[in-house]
C-alpha cells in the first residue's frame, strides 16, 4: 500500500501535450509490468479471506465479502493461460468496475477483484508515448492489450479490461469448464482411484 | 406543470389509483357474468369509470377523458335501466377497460417521456370502440325527451319570476388556502369545466391575495367566477370540484336563476360586494341593471352574512335540487369519506424505500450472528444474555419486515379469471375458474416473478389439458372444464398447484416423444413421474397441433427455470382421463432464508433448511458404493467434497474426521449429502453471486457467514441432476442427458 502513496511525479501538462495525458495503476503479475487506467479502479485490498467456488475454471479464484456485497476475485496469470498466481506477501485485490459489452446492458457495470502479484505506482503516461500492441512476441492474447505504455527504458502492458475480465466470455468459459467431457472425466476417475 | 413535485406525485397516485379502478371494473364485469347484477355492483362500475374520468381530467389526459366519458354514458344507461347488461355489453366493456388501461399506459409514457407521441393504433382501436359504444347510446336519441324529464335539474329554470337573462351557468368557486399544497392544480378545474362545454368568461379573483411581502407562494389565494355554457346538469357541474369539495367554496347558479340567488351569492363570498357585482357583470352573467337591482334590494333586506356554506346546504338553498337528487349526492359524498377513511388503514410506500430496509435488516441480521459468535467464544454469560434478548428481536425485526413485502396471492389469482374467460371463449371451451388460499400471502417479488409461469401454465391447461365441452360430455364429464388455482402453506414453504380436471398427459405419447428426442434410452424403464417430468425439458411438447397460445414447446421448459430461478420445484402428476396437477414449492421469501451451515472439506455450505429432512451420522462406508441404509429405505448420497472439485484442502484428510449425512427432499424423493461437518441452522442474507457464476450447477447463491466470510449456498437440486447425469452418461448422448437432469 505504501507504494501508492508515493504516486507519480506531478507532471500534469494537460494544457500543452493534448487532452490525452491519463494515469495508470502500474503492477506486478509473473514478473511483467502491466497497467489498468486507473479510473476503473474502485480500491485495493490485501488478499485474504477467499471464499473458492467449486466447478469454475482456474482463473476464478473464488469470492469475496467486500462490504456485504459479494465479489469474484480473478486470477490474471490464470486468465491469460499461465500456472495459477502464488500468494505472496505482496499479492493484492485490486477492484475494477467493468462494463459490459452488450450495448443494452451497457449501464450495468460490475465489480470484479483481480488478484496481482504486487501494485507498483501509478504512473502517468501520454498517448503519444502509447505504442500499439506487437503483432506477436506479447504471450497473452492481442486483443486483451490496449497498448504497449512507454515508461523510461520500460514497457508496460495496459490491459484492456473490459476485454481481459468479460464477463460474458468468462462465464462461457465457466460452462466449458462445468460441463465438458474432460472435466467429469476427471471427476469420475477420481472417484473410482477413491 | 411537469416540474412541480407534488404534482407529480398526486399524477402518479392517479396512475395508481386508475388502475385498481380498473381492475375494479374489470372484477365487477366478470362477476356480473355469473351473478344477475344488482343496483350497487352497477353503481360501482358507473363510479369507477367516472373516477377514472374525473381524475383524468383533472391532470389533462383528454384522450383518456374522451373515451372514458363515452364508456361512462353507457355505463350510466345502464343504471337508469334504459339498457341491461347482458353478455355483449360486459364483453364490449371489458375490452373498453383494456383500451383504458392503453390510453393510461400511453399517458404514463407521454408524460415521462415529457413529449406526448402519436398513437395511431390505440386511437383507431379507441374509435372502433367508440361506434361499437354509441350502437348502446344511439336510442338514447328517441328517449332523450324521456330521460330528460326524468332529471329535473338539468332543466333550465323559467326566465320568469325574476330570472335573469342570462343563458349560461354561473359558477363561483374560491379556492381554500391548501389546495395547491395538496397538489392540486385550480386551473385544471377550469380546464375540466371546458370540457363540459363552453367557457364564456373565466374571471379570476385575487383580492384575497396580501402583499408580495407576506405571501405564500404554497397557499392559494385565488377564485374563479365562471360562465359556462353547457348542456351538464348540476350534479356533473359540481363533481368537476369533487377533489377539492372539501376544501373550496362553491356556488353554482343554473342559467335564468332568480336574481335573488346572485344576491345571495354577492353576499356569501368574502369579497367586496360591489367588486363582485362587476366581475359578474363583466362576467356576463348579470346586466348592469340586473346588478343595481339587486343590491338596492340587498340594502332592504339584507341576506345574513353567514360563512361559505357546504355543498350540501348550497344544494338545499336551490328550490331546483328534488330530495332524491340530493339524498343520492350527500350519499356519495359519504361513500368517498368512507374510501377515504378505508384508505387511511394503508400506507403507499415506494417499494426501493421497503427494499432498503430490508436489505438493512438483512445486514442486522448477519451483523448480529457475528456478535453472537464473538459473545460464545468469550464465554461471557451476561454478554451472552445480552446477545441472546438482541437476537431474539433482530429475529422479530426480520419477520417484521418480510412481513411488510408479503402480498396476498388473490390478487394475481383473479387476474386469471378475465384470463380463463376469454382464452376459453376463444377455444369454443366451458370452463370454471377456481380460486383456493387467495389469502395465502407470498413476497412481492416473488409473486410478480410467479405472474409468467402461472400463465404458461394455465394457459396450457386451458388449451391442452381441458377437453372440448362434447368431448367431455362423451367422456362422462361434466361439460363445463374446472381449473383450479390452490395455495397453501407447507412446513415454511408455498405451495402453488394449478389443476385442471381435463384429459391428463397420455404417458404413453410422453414415452414416445422422449425417444425420439433422445431424451430416454428406448429399453429404460421410468417410474410415471420421471415420464411427466419430461415435459419440463427444452423444446419437449406434446400437443398434436400448435395453437397460436401454446403447443410450441417453449412453455414448460421456461416454467421450470423461472421457478428454479426461485428457488422452488416444480413437478407434474397426471391420470389419463382425470387431469393434470402442477405443484410447484416455493421458499417464502427471496431475501433470507434459513439455511443449514455444513463443511466440506475445510469450506462452509449452506443448504437451504426447507430441503433439510434429518441429519444421521455416516454409517461405515463402502467406497465404492454411493447408497445407505435409511431405516430400510434406498437412501443414495453425494460425495460433496468430491462434487465440488478441489475446494479447500486435499480429500486425504477426510477420512480421519467423523462424516454426516444431510438427508434432503429432493423433487421427487430423497437423498443424502455426505459432509465433514454440521454447523447448525442459521439465517442466511442471500447475496447474488453474479453473472460470472450465472452457469454454474450445483450452486445458487452465496452468502456471509457472521466472521464475514462468504459462504456458498447449494442448490441441492442442479447438484442431484448432475450426478444423474453422471450415471447415465455412458448410455444416452450427452446432449439428452443433460435434458433429462434438467428434468429430474
Amino acid at each position: 500500500m505504501s507504494a501508492l502513496t508515493q504516486t507519480a511525479p506531478a507532471r500534469l501538462q494537460a494544457g500543452e501535450s493534448g487532452e490525452t495525458s491519463r494515469q495508470y495503476l502500474a503492477f506486478m503479475l509473473g514478473g511483467e509490468l502491466y497497467a489498468v487506467e486507473i479510473l476503473r479502479i474502485k480500491e485495493i485490498i490485501e488478499y485474504g479471506a477467499l471464499t473458492t467456488v467449486p466447478m469454475m475454471p482456474s482463473f476464478v479464484r473464488g469470492v469475496i465479502n467486500l462490504r456485504g456485497s459479494v465479489l469474484p476475485v480473478i486470477d490474471l496469470q490464470a486468465r491469460f493461460g499461465r500456472a495459477p498466481t502464488q500468494v505472496a506477501k505482496r499479492t493484492c485485490i485490486v477492484i475494477v468496475e467493468i462494463h459490459s459489452d452488450a450495448e443494452d446492458a451497457a449501464s450495468q457495470s460490475q465489480t470484479i477483484g483481480v488478484m496481482v502479484d504486487a501494485v507498483n505506482e501509478v504512473v502517468e503516461i501520454n498517448a503519444n508515448q502509447i505504442e500499439p500492441p506487437p503483432s506477436f512476441g506479447v504471450k497473452i492474447r492481442p486483443d486483451f492489450i490496449a497498448g504497449m505504455g512507454k515508461l523510461g527504458k520500460q514497457f508496460v502492458i495496459l490491459l484492456e479490461l473490459d476485454k481481459v475480465l468479460s464477463v460474458d466470455e468468462m462465464a462461457s468459459l465457466a460452462v466449458q469448464s462445468a460441463s465438458a467431457p474432460a472435466a467429469e472425466q476427471a471427476l469420475l476417475e477420481r472417484n473410482a482411484g477413491d | 406543470m411537469s416540474s412541480n413535485p407534488a404534482l407529480n406525485e398526486a399524477r402518479d397516485t392517479f396512475f395508481a389509483e386508475s388502475r385498481e379502478m380498473l381492475q375494479v371494473i374489470e372484477d365487477t364485469l366478470l362477476a356480473l357474468e355469473s351473478n344477475a347484477a344488482d343496483d350497487e355492483t352497477i353503481n360501482a362500475l358507473f363510479r369507477a369509470a367516472h373516477t377514472i374520468k374525473g381524475s383524468a381530467g383533472l391532470f389533462d389526459f383528454e384522450r383518456i377523458v374522451r373515451f372514458t366519458h363515452v364508456v361512462e354514458s353507457v355505463l350510466q344507461r345502464v343504471r337508469d335501466g334504459a339498457i341491461r347488461l347482458l353478455p355483449p355489453l360486459v364483453s364490449l366493456l371489458l375490452v373498453c377497460g383494456d383500451q383504458i388501461a392503453a390510453l393510461l399506459a400511453e399517458a404514463e409514457a407521454d408524460t415521462l417521456a415529457k413529449s406526448p407521441a402519436p398513437h395511431p393504433n390505440t386511437d383507431a382501436h379507441g374509435a372502433e370502440l367508440v361506434a361499437q359504444l354509441n350502437d348502446y347510446l344511439a336510442p338514447a336519441a328517441a328517449g332523450g325527451a324521456l330521460l330528460r324529464t326524468a332529471d329535473p335539474i338539468a332543466e333550465p329554470v323559467p326566465a320568469a319570476h325574476g330570472g335573469v337573462a342570462s343563458e349560461h351557468w354561473h359558477i363561483s368557486v374560491r379556492f381554500g388556502p391548501d389546495v395547491l399544497r395538496n397538489g392540486m392544480d385550480p386551473l385544471s378545474f377550469v380546464r375540466y369545466l371546458g370540457s363540459l362545454g363552453r367557457l364564456i368568461s373565466v374571471s379570476t379573483v385575487f383580492d384575497g391575495m396580501p402583499d408580495a411581502a407576506t405571501m405564500d407562494p404554497e397557499t392559494c389565494y385565488l377564485g374563479f367566477e365562471i360562465a359556462l355554457m353547457t348542456d351538464a346538469d348540476r350534479q356533473t357541474i359540481a363533481d368537476a370540484f369533487e377533489f377539492v369539495r372539501d376544501d373550496c367554496a362553491l356556488r353554482i347558479l343554473p342559467p335564468h336563476s332568480k336574481l335573488a340567488e346572485y344576491v345571495q351569492l354577492i353576499a356569501a363570498m368574502p369579497e367586496d360586494d360591489i367588486r363582485l357585482g362587476e366581475l359578474l357583470v363583466r362576467s356576463g352573467s348579470l346586466t348592469e341593471a340586473e346588478l343595481a337591482a339587486g343590491l338596492s334590494a340587498q340594502g332592504q333586506r339584507r341576506v345574513p352574512g353567514e360563512a361559505p356554506p357546504q355543498l350540501g346546504e348550497i344544494l338545499l338553498g336551490q328550490q331546483s335540487v328534488e330530495a332524491p337528487v340530493l339524498n343520492a349526492a350527500l350519499d356519495k359524498q359519504l361513500r368517498v369519506r368512507e374510501r377515504v377513511a378505508q384508505e387511511s388503514r394503508f400506507v403507499r410506500v415506494r417499494a426501493d424505500k421497503l427494499d432498503q430496509l430490508i436489505n438493512l435488516v438483512g445486514e442486522l441480521v448477519v451483523a448480529s450472528a457475528g456478535v453472537n459468535l464473538r459473545a460464545l467464544a468469550l464465554k461471557d454469560a451476561a454478554l451472552q444474555e445480552a446477545t441472546a434478548s438482541l437476537t431474539h428481536l433482530v429475529e422479530q425485526i426480520r419477520d417484521d419486515a418480510l412481513q411488510l413485502r408479503m402480498v396476498q396471492l388473490a390478487e394475481t389469482f383473479n387476474r386469471f379469471n378475465r384470463i380463463v374467460r376469454d382464452t376459453a371463449r376463444e377455444l369454443g371451451k366451458e370452463i370454471e375458474l377456481q380460486i383456493e388460499g387467495g389469502d395465502t400471502e407470498l413476497d412481492k417479488t416473488m409473486v410478480e416473478k410467479l405472474a409468467d409461469p402461472l400463465m404458461h401454465l394455465v394457459r396450457n391447461a386451458i388449451d391442452h389439458g381441458i377437453e372440448a365441452p362434447e368431448v367431455r360430455a362423451a367422456a362422462g364429464k361434466p361439460r363445463c372444464g374446472t381449473l383450479t388455482l390452490a395455495a397453501c402453506h407447507d412446513s415454511g414453504s408455498i405451495v402453488i398447484t394449478v389443476r385442471d380436471d381435463g384429459a391428463g398427459l397420455s404417458r404413453e405419447r410422453l414415452l414416445k416423444k422422449g425417444i425420439e428426442r433422445g431424451l430416454v434410452a428406448p429399453g429404460d424403464q421410468l417410474s410415471d413421474s420421471e415420464v411427466f417430468n419430461l415435459i419440463f425439458a427444452p423444446g419437449f411438447s406434446t400437443a398434436q397441433t400448435v395453437t397460436e397460445l401454446s403447443g410450441r414447446g417453449v412453455g414448460m421448459d421456461v416454467v421450470k427455470r423461472n421457478i428454479q430461478a426461485l428457488r422452488g420445484v416444480v413437478s407434474l402428476g397426471s391420470e389419463p382421463g382425470r387431469g393434470t396437477t402442477v405443484t410447484m414449492r416455493l421458499p417464502l421469501t427471496l431475501a433470507i432464508i434459513d439455511g443449514f451451515l455444513v463443511g466440506v472439506a475445510g469450506a462452509m455450505f449452506v443448504v437451504p433448511q426447507e430441503l433439510v429432512i434429518e441429519c444421521i451420522e455416516a454409517p461405515a462406508l463402502d467406497l465404492q458404493q454411493d447408497y445407505l441404509n435409511l431405516r430400510g429405505e434406498v437412501l443414495p448420497f453425494l460425495r460433496l467434497d468430491q462434487m465440488l472439485g478441489s475446494v479447500g484442502e486435499p480429500v486425504a484428510t477426510r477420512n480421519t474426521r467423523r462424516s454426516s449425512v444431510v438427508v434432503v427432499r429432493t423433487g421427487s424423493g430423497k437423498a443424502g449429502l455426505l459432509v465433514d461437518s454440521l454447523h447448525g441452522e442459521f439465517h442466511t442474507v442471500i447475496k447474488p453471486l453474479g453473472k460470472l457464476f450465472q452457469n454454474i450447477r450445483g450452486v445458487s447463491d452465496a452468502t456471509i457467514l457472521g466472521n464475514g466470510e462468504v459462504a456458498l449456498v447449494l442448490d441441492v437440486s442442479a447438484l442431484v441432476g448432475s450426478a444423474a447425469t453422471r450415471l447415465q452418461g455412458g448410455t444416452v448422448p450427452a446432449h439428452g442427458s443433460r435434458a433429462l437432469a434438467q428434468a429430474v
